[in-house]
């Protein structure tokens, strides 16, 4: 069995390396690494950070704006895997299928967000990976002070820079 | 061993104060606690022990009580029910109380010594960005028109006055008169009458201008989605503690602008 692709997310506070899961999540596993390929994340940050919750990036750039995007997947939360601490899932928005580059990192055993049911409020988040060196980078970040910037709640109010997604197995 | 709230039947577990939280907000209403429903004073007991006091907050959206007579009245029985808010309290979980109609004698006293803030009916609060209104729910029930005549009279400060003044007993038997009455009539409306008006339901929306209304009183536990004004919105009923309990958890969203939300029974 081959072993699954690692990469590594290089930010402002410290380098993030993720294990994948294309076998649990192609769709969402192929994405990603699209991005990774164009260099998309260079530059953008985590642009949401919540104690206790979550560390969502990967979208927005240190002056608050989205970045444009490819087309938006099709959702792979019912694949089993489970939002746990230091797994890795897709950002979107209330419609299921509107996943594009955003992910977030689970600060906790976030169980709510499970896939329970195809409806709007029951499809959950899609896990597809996990963070297996420098889960004490993403605790660092998401205990930084944040603010209210260009009508977002619970930005850094020092931005958290990504500087490079590069994929290292 | 961490120390512990106790009465003679029940524990509160007091965990470590640095324990993270769950991170959900939960809401309940209409329990009807009374001596007279000792099971479901056990069951909130387990409630505040197993949920509650993981929780980011509690709001209780009126009918707490069956009934409140004042800070005079020892409530005995309801013992346990003071040690929760306690346990919630060393837990640092904000309690906010909206009362109901059977409770709406709650004030300064009774805050202090439940530690809870009371909040007005209707409260709107921010949830994740989104504009939440709060309401107990029997200001909704326009068809209703005996009970809002009835509660347009004890709602005055002069009756409210009047009550207070009287003796406990005195207080006692109104009490026990009114709920005899509020039985008589309950088994004698329609269940159209007994539940929401949509237009006040519609006008509720529009006039606050937002997307989400959460309240109880009919214990009719529901999600009903509408588009008002070309706008959707969401109006999640509360459940009732008759058999079992009834709450709202809501989690914060990795989507902006929005919340997870699930109304379950608590067994």
């Amino acid at each position: 069995m081959s072993e699954n692709t690692k990469v590594k997310i290089e930010t402002s506070m410290g380098d993030i390396e993720l294990e994948l899961y294309p076998d649990k999540a192609p769709i969402t596993v192929e994405n990603f690494l699209t991005y990774v390929k164009d260099d998309f994340f260079t530059n953008t940050i985590f642009h949401r950070v919540i104690p206790n919750f979550m560390i969502q990036g990967g979208g927005m750039l240190e002056d608050m704006s989205q970045k444009e995007t490819r087309d938006a997947i099709k959702i792979e939360a019912d694949n089993g895997l489970s939002n746990d601490r230091g797994t890795v899932a897709m950002a979107r928005t209330m419609i299921p299928d509107s996943a594009t580059a955003q992910f977030f990192i689970n600060a906790k055993d976030n169980t709510f967000l499970n896939h329970t049911a195809p409806t709007d409020q029951g499809w959950g988040y899609c896990v597809f990976g996990k963070v297996t060196e420098g889960l004490d980078v993403a605790d660092k970040i998401i205990s930084v002070p944040t603010t209210v910037k260009a009508g977002h709640s619970d930005v850094p109010v020092d931005p958290i820079i990504i500087n490079k997604v590069s994929i290292i197995e | 061993m961490y120390p512990s709230i106790q009465s003679s039947s029940i524990k509160y577990q007091l965990l470590n104060k640095t324990a993270p939280t769950s991170g959900e907000i939960l809401f309940i209403s209409d329990l009807h606690l009374s001596p007279d429903r000792p099971a479901i004073i056990k069951l909130f007991s387990q409630f505040v022990n197993q949920r509650a006091v993981h929780a980011q907050a509690l709001y209780i959206l009126g009918d707490f009580f069956e009934y409140w007579l004042g800070n005079d009245d020892p409530a005995e029985g309801l013992e346990e029910v003071f040690l929760a808010f306690d346990a919630l309290k060393y837990h640092n979980v904000p309690v906010y109380f909206m009362h109901g109609n059977r409770d709406f004698l709650v004030d300064s006293e009774f805050s202090k010594r439940t530690h809870c803030q009371i909040i007005p009916d209707p409260t709107k609060i921010n949830i994740n960005n989104t504009k939440v209104l709060l309401m107990h729910g029997d200001s909704l029930c326009t068809d209703d028109i005996d009970y809002q005549e009835f509660k347009k009279t004890v709602r005055t400060e002069k009756w409210k006055n009047e009550f207070a003044s009287k003796s406990l007993t005195e207080r006692q038997n109104i009490v026990h008169s009114l709920r005899e009455t509020s039985k008589t009539e309950t088994s004698q409306k329609s269940n159209e009458i007994m539940d929401v008006n949509q237009n006040a339901v519609n006008e509720t929306f529009t006039t606050h201008t937002l997307g989400w209304l959460i309240h109880g009183h009919t214990h009719r536990p529901g999600i009903h989605h509408y588009t008002i004004n070309n706008q959707s919105a969401t109006r999640i009923v509360l459940g009732d503690w008759h058999d079992h309990g009834s709450i709202l958890s809501i989690h914060n969203s990795p989507s902006e602008n929005s919340f997870i939300y699930k109304l379950e029974k608590f067994i």
